[in-house]
């Protein structure tokens, strides 16, 4: 889903920037008050693989020539909180734009508010499902449902940027390019929300101790002395 | 660095070189959603004026001199997890040092 270059206009472009500007110096703040050091290496490596993830545009069902790729901001909002995570997100994105030509450079403040932004407070306002002793189910739905519903969320802000630009054609009503975009992107949005939990419990199951890092509970004083 | 710090690296970084340099391969060539989109709505092709990306080794995350088959989008990928996970890395280990700065631990062991 990132916005190419010449599809927003200055103005759309620039408060796009100006917003996720302060977004991501926002998290650098407050990223930097509290991290703790399990945490740094979890995030290189789930940066890593989010870039590597964005590589693999599957062909969408029910929607022939056609394909879609996860965002992954989802999946970082819950693994590393909302700070990391758009940290994270903005990194790739950048390296997206200015080494691999995906994604225009003006557009980067949009592609990091839509993609990155977004994804991650959604992924933030579900991690303490996942943060509890034990993830039930409801973890499980409320994670896929938010990965639909992000999609969506940031399919819909992409279409209303362009329009806003004057990108979208004059004999389109608004209505039919929301229509046409939203459609598809709540396709891949399943995939999104399916990916994102199966992700989130294999990450928890193998470092479930950075996942935590100063969140976790304090350790059992008794344990601590048996070592 | 801990073992368990160390761990984390190995094994994330396999998993992600994997995905972006192997499953990648496999990937659909179809426009994604919002290409497709704008295809459909008939949102015109950007005029001149707009912002010149900066020259690129890389063509559709292919890594050009090696043409374009397995061997360049291998490399186009795993240069690209290396180089996310490196930028993450040193931005992780200033935020580290200005938060130590901050707030001196209580012991002088580390």
């Amino acid at each position: 889903m990132h916005i190419g270059s010449g599809f927003l206009s200055p103005p759309v472009w620039g408060a796009m920037a100006a917003v996720s500007g302060a977004c991501v110096a926002g998290s650098l703040a407050l990223a930097g008050r509290r991290l703790d050091e399990r945490k740094v290496p979890l995030m290189g490596v789930m940066g890593a693989f989010v870039f590597a993830a964005q590589m693999v545009n599957f062909s969408i069902p029910f929607v022939p020539g056609t394909s879609g790729h996860l965002g992954g901001g989802l999946l970082l909002g819950v693994l590393l909180g909302a700070p990391l995570g758009i940290i994270v997100m903005a990194s790739i994105l950048v390296v997206q734009a200015l080494v691999y030509q995906d994604g225009g450079i003006e557009a980067l403040g949009a592609n990091i508010f839509t993609m990155g932004i977004l994804a991650c407070l959604l992924g933030a306002l579900v991690r303490p499902l996942w943060t509890r002793p034990r993830p039930g189910r409801m973890a499980d739905i409320i994670t896929f449902a938010a990965g639909v519903v992000g999609l969506v969320a940031s399919a819909t802000l992409v279409i209303l940027m362009m329009w806003w630009s004057g990108s979208v054609p004059r004999g389109v009503s608004l209505l039919e390019a929301l229509g046409a975009m939203d459609g598809v992107h709540f396709l891949i949005g399943v995939v999104e929300g399916l990916a994102s939990v199966a992700v989130v419990r294999f990450v928890l199951s193998m470092r479930r101790e950075a996942v935590l890092g100063i969140d976790a509970p304090a350790p059992d004083p008794a344990k601590e002395a048996a070592r | 660095m801990t073992a368990y710090n160390r761990n984390t690296l190995v094994v994330g970084i396999a998993i992600a070189l994997v995905v972006g340099g192997v499953l990648s391969y496999l990937r659909s060539e179809s426009p994604d959603g919002l290409e497709k989109t704008q295809e459909h709505l008939g949102v015109a092709e950007p005029a001149s004026g707009t912002v010149e990306p900066p020259p690129s080794i890389f063509q559709d995350y292919n890594l050009k001199v090696l043409g374009g088959g397995f061997w360049a989008n291998a490399a186009g990928g795993a240069i690209g997890c290396l180089v996310v996970m490196g930028l993450l890395l040193g931005v992780g280990s200033i935020l580290g040092r200005a938060r130590r700065a901050r707030k001196p631990p209580r012991t002088t062991a580390e």
